[in-house]
C-alpha cells in the first residue's frame, strides 16, 4: 500500500512536472552580438562570454536584483582578521556530474584564477588574494595581501569550477566542453553559431525555468531585432536607443530597460595640451549640455550625473555639486585661460557612439576651442588612450563599469597616479582613494570617496555625462528585470504566455 | 605539363609567403590583444605581465622566427582570445563559407549566365532592357541595404523564411541572393559581351549562310567560344565569395570566414587572422590553376606551357 502510495505520488509528480513545462516554454532563444569567446569562467570577461557562463556556474558569492552581495555558494563568512576570511560553504550543491562541491573546488578555484600559468586577463581583479585553503569540507580560509575591502565585490566574478573534472581534462578541454554547478549545463557549443544549455534537474536552488535555452550569435541589430519580431528569438541584448522605437512599436514584443552601473564620463586630458590649464578643463565641463544629449540621442534612455559614478555603486554620493550647462561662463573661462581657438584632439574609436562624440565636439567649438576628432580601432585608440600623456589626446568618452559597483573600481583605475588611465597627478587625492581601498569601515570609505570626487570636482581631470541604461527587446511574455551589472541569469526570468 | 606544374607550385609558395609575412608585419605593428584583453581596471603591471606571459613582449622578428618554425610543423598556434587551436577556429567556420559560396555562385551563374546570352541575342527587345535593369540593380544596391531589405520584406513582412542564422537550407536562400546579386551581374554583363563579339565573327555569318538557325550557330558555336572570358571571371568569383563575406556574413548572422575574419582583426587575435589568409591566399591559386585547366579542355588549342 505504502509502495502504491509513493508510486502514485511520484506518478502525480512527474505530471505535475511535466505540465509546467508544457505550460511555459521548451526553449528560450537569446540573441547576443556576439559568440562567447571562452566557457572557462576563468579566462574570459567579455560581456557576451559572462552572459552565457554565469548560468552554467554557480560563483561564491553574487548580487540581487537590489544589487546587494549576497550568499551563492558560501553560507557566511567572518574576517578572523583584516587579511583572513573564513566562508562557510553549502553542503548541498552537486556539479552537473552529479559530484559533490566542497571547499577543496572553491579553494582550487581562487588558486587556479591567481596561477600567473593560467594566463588569465582577470588576474588582475584577484590578485590581492595571496592563498586560498580549504580547513574541511565544508569551510574555506581566504588570505589577502592586505586588508581589502574591495574583495568581496571582487568575488561576486569568481565562479567555482569543479577540482577533479578540470585536473582529468585539463584546461584546454575545460574551456570547451565546461561543468559547473550552476542551473544550465552545456549540451552543445557550436563555435560562432550558437550555444546550447539544458536545464540541469539536480539544481540545488529548484528547477530552473526553462528546459533548454539558446543562446545566438547576431552581430547585427538590425537582424537582432528582426529574429525578436519573428519570434526566432525571444530575448535580445544590445539595443542602441535610437533603434528603441522599432522594438516599442512591433506587438508581441517589450522593450525592457535597466539603469546600470555603467557611467559615461568625458576624460579630460590634465597633463598635456591646452587642457592642462584647469580653466580651459572647468570651461569644458560647463560647455556641455547633458539633457541635450540624453533627449536627442540616447532617446532619454540615459540619467544625468553629478559625478563619474552612478546611484549603484558604493561611494556614490548626492552632495557633491555637477557642473552645470553654462556657454557663457566657459566661453569667459577660454578666454581667461587665453586658449581661444587652440585645437584639442578628441580620440575615439567605432566602440563609441559617433553622434555622441560629433555632438560633444559642437558644445565645446562652440566655446571657443577648436575640436579635431580622431578616430582610430580601438587597439590603437586604447594604445594612444592609456599610454603618454602627451599623446593620449585632449577629451575622449567611455561607458565605464567595474562589474563591482564600487566606486574603487571606478575612479581608481580612471585618476589614481600612475594608472594607465590617468592623465592627472594630485597626492591628496591619490592618500583619499588610497586610504579607501584598505580600510573596511564602510561609513569611513563612504566619507573618503566623497572628499575624493569633491576633489575631482575642482580638478576636472573627467566629468560625469550620465548613467547608462541597458536596453534589451523582449518577447512580451518574457517576464524578466535587468539589474544593474548587466548579468543575463535565466534563473530570475519566467514565461507568462 | 610537368614543367606547368612546377612553376605553379613555385609561383604559389613565393605568393602565399609574402601575403603572410606583409600581414604578420602589419597586424604586429598595429598593437597587441593584451589590451583588449584585461578587464578596465588592469594596472599597468598587469597588462605587463599578461603580456610577457602571452610572448608579445619580444621582438617582433624573434615572433615572426617562432611562428615560422610553427608553420614548418603544421602548427598555427593557439588563438590567445579563444585558446583553442587556430586551426580548428577556422575550419569549423569553413563549412559555412563553402556553403553560402555554392549558393551564391548558384544564383550568380544560374541567373548569370542565362540573362547574359539573353541580352546578347535578343539585343534592343524589351526583355533585354528589363534585363539590363536587373543587372543594373544587382550591380549598384549596396548589400547591407539588400540585405537588410530582404530580411524585411520576405523574413519579417511575409515570414516565408527564417531572419537569421544557418542551419536549414531555407536560411540559405536569403544569403545566397543577397551575396550572389553582385556576381550574377558581373556574370551577365561578361557573358553579353563575349557573345556580342563572337556574333560578329565571320563564322557566325558563315554558319547563318549554310543555314543554320541562330539558336544553332549560338548553341554550337558561339557559346564554347565565349566562355573563356566567362572562366576567368568565373574563376575569379569563386575565390572572392571563398575568402568571406563580411557583410552578407554580419548582417545574417551567417557564421563563415568573412564574419570571423573581422572580428580576429578587431580583436587583434593574430593567429587566427593569419590562418585565415594562408586558407584565402591557397584558394586563389587554387581557382586560378583550375581556370587555367578548364580553359584547355574547352579550348584544346591552348596548352599549358610554363
Amino acid at each position: 500500500m505504502q509502495r502504491r502510495v509513493f508510486l502514485t505520488t511520484a506518478a502525480i509528480l512527474t505530471m505535475m512536472t511535466g505540465a509546467a513545462f508544457a505550460q511555459g516554454k521548451e526553449r528560450l532563444t537569446i540573441d547576443l552580438p556576439g559568440d562567447a569567446a571562452t566557457l572557462d569562467p576563468h579566462l574570459q570577461w567579455n560581456t557576451d562570454s559572462y552572459v552565457i557562463y554565469r548560468n552554467i556556474f554557480d560563483n561564491l558569492v553574487t548580487r540581487n536584483t537590489a544589487g546587494e552581495i549576497v550568499p551563492q555558494i558560501a553560507l557566511s563568512w567572518t574576517y578572523l582578521d583584516d587579511t583572513t576570511i573564513e566562508f562557510k560553504i553549502r553542503d548541498d550543491v552537486t556539479f552537473h556530474d552529479g559530484s559533490k562541491l566542497t571547499a577543496e573546488d572553491v579553494a582550487f578555484s581562487i588558486n587556479r584564477i591567481i596561477d600567473p600559468n593560467l594566463k588569465s586577463p582577470q588576474l588582475g581583479q584577484f590578485n590581492q588574494i595571496s592563498s586560498a585553503e580549504a580547513m574541511d569540507a565544508v569551510t574555506v580560509k581566504v588570505l589577502t595581501k592586505s586588508a581589502y575591502p574591495a574583495l568581496m565585490a571582487q568575488l561576486v566574478k569568481l565562479s567555482v569550477v569543479p577540482k577533479a573534472y578540470v585536473e582529468k581534462v585539463g584546461d584546454e578541454e575545460f574551456n570547451v566542453k565546461p561543468m559547473g554547478s550552476g542551473p544550465y549545463k552545456l549540451v552543445e557549443w557550436r563555435k560562432g553559431v550558437e550555444t546550447e544549455l539544458a536545464a540541469y534537474d539536480g539544481y540545488w536552488r529548484g528547477t530552473p525555468p526553462f528546459p533548454s535555452v539558446l543562446f545566438r550569435a547576431v552581430p547585427d541589430v538590425s537582424t537582432r531585432i528582426a529574429d525578436l519580431r519573428t519570434g526566432r528569438a525571444d530575448l535580445i541584448r544590445e539595443v542602441p536607443p535610437d533603434q528603441a522605437t522599432s522594438i516599442t512599436g512591433s506587438a508581441g514584443a517589450a522593450l525592457l530597460s535597466g539603469a546600470t552601473e555603467r557611467v559615461g564620463y568625458l576624460y579630460i586630458n590634465a597633463e598635456a595640451g591646452p587642457t592642462a590649464d584647469v580653466r580651459v578643463r572647468k570651461a569644458i565641463a560647463h560647455a556641455i549640455d547633458r539633457q541635450t544629449l540624453i533627449d536627442a540621442l540616447l532617446e532619454g534612455y540615459a540619467a544625468p550625473v553629478n559625478i563619474i559614478g552612478a546611484e549603484p555603486i558604493f561611494g556614490y554620493t548626492p552632495d557633491v555639486q555637477g557642473y552645470d550647462y553654462d556657454p557663457a561662463k566657459a566661453a569667459a573661462l577660454i578666454k581667461e585661460a587665453g586658449v581661444e581657438g587652440a585645437t584639442v584632439e578628441f580620440l575615439t574609436s567605432p566602440a563609441y557612439n559617433r553622434a555622441l562624440v560629433e555632438a560633444i565636439q559642437q558644445m565645446v567649438s562652440e566655446v571657443g576651442l577648436k575640436v579635431e576628432i580622431s578616430s582610430s580601432d580601438q587597439a590603437t585608440f586604447l594604445k594612444r588612450r592609456q599610454g603618454e600623456a602627451s599623446n593620449a589626446g585632449g577629451l575622449a568618452v567611455g561607458a565605464w563599469s567595474c562589474a563591482c559597483q564600487d566606486a574603487d573600481g571606478i575612479i581608481y583605475p580612471l585618476f589614481r597616479s600612475g594608472s594607465i588611465w590617468a592623465k592627472y597627478s594630485n597626492a591628496d587625492y591619490d592618500v583619499l582613494v588610497d586610504a579607501a581601498r584598505s580600510t573596511l569601515d564602510s561609513d569611513k570609505r563612504m566619507d573618503l570617496y566623497k572628499q575624493a570626487y569633491e576633489i575631482l570636482r575642482e580638478d576636472v581631470p573627467g566629468v560625469g555625462l550620465y548613467q547608462v541604461y541597458a536596453l534589451y527587446g523582449a518577447s512580451s511574455n518574457l517576464k524578466w528585470e535587468p539589474t544593474a551589472n548587466e548579468a543575463m541569469f535565466i534563473m530570475d526570468m519566467s514565461w507568462q504566455p | 605539363m610537368l614543367h606547368y606544374a612546377f612553376h605553379r607550385t613555385i609561383q604559389a609558395i613565393v605568393a602565399i609567403f609574402g601575403v603572410l609575412t606583409i600581414v604578420f608585419v602589419i597586424m604586429h605593428l598595429s598593437g597587441d590583444p593584451t589590451l583588449l584583453l584585461v578587464p578596465q581596471d588592469a594596472s599597468a603591471e598587469m597588462i605587463d605581465e599578461l603580456r610577457r606571459q602571452l610572448g608579445f613582449d619580444r621582438p617582433i622578428g624573434v615572433q615572426y622566427l617562432e611562428y615560422l618554425k610553427g608553420l614548418a610543423r603544421l602548427d598555427f598556434g593557439i588563438s590567445v582570445v579563444q585558446r583553442v587551436p587556430a586551426l580548428d577556429i577556422v575550419l569549423s567556420r569553413l563549412p559555412y563559407t563553402i556553403e553560402l559560396a555554392a549558393g551564391a555562385l548558384l544564383v550568380a551563374v544560374g541567373v548569370g549566365i542565362p540573362a547574359g546570352i539573353i541580352m546578347a541575342t535578343m539585343r534592343g527587345s524589351t526583355i533585354d532592357r528589363v534585363l539590363t535593369a536587373i543587372v543594373v540593380t544587382g550591380q549598384s544596391v549596396p548589400t547591407f541595404l539588400s540585405a537588410i531589405l530582404l530580411i524585411f520584406v520576405f523574413g519579417v513582412t511575409l515570414r516565408w523564411l527564417p531572419t537569421s542564422g544557418a542551419g536549414d537550407l531555407s536560411a540559405l536562400i536569403m544569403p545566397s541572393i543577397a551575396l550572389g546579386a553582385l556576381s550574377m551581374s558581373t556574370f551577365a554583363r561578361m557573358t553579353r559581351i563575349s557573345i556580342i563579339d563572337e556574333l560578329g565573327k565571320d563564322y557566325v555569318r558563315a554558319g547563318r549562310a549554310r543555314g543554320l538557325s541562330m539558336a544553332q550557330v549560338v548553341g554550337r558555336h558561339v557559346l564554347r567560344n565565349a566562355s573563356i572570358p566567362v572562366i576567368t571571371i568565373a574563376a575569379l568569383e569563386i575565390g572572392n565569395l571563398l575568402a568571406g563575406a563580411v557583410i552578407i556574413e554580419t548582417v545574417f548572422a551567417w557564421p563563415g570566414i568573412g564574419q570571423l575574419a573581422i572580428q580576429s582583426i578587431q580583436s587583434r587575435d593574430f593567429l587566427v587572422v593569419q590562418v585565415i589568409v594562408l586558407l584565402i591566399s591557397f584558394v586563389y591559386v587554387l581557382t586560378s590553376v583550375l581556370a587555367d585547366l578548364v580553359y584547355v579542355v574547352v579550348d584544346p588549342r591552348i596548352r599549358l606551357v610554363r
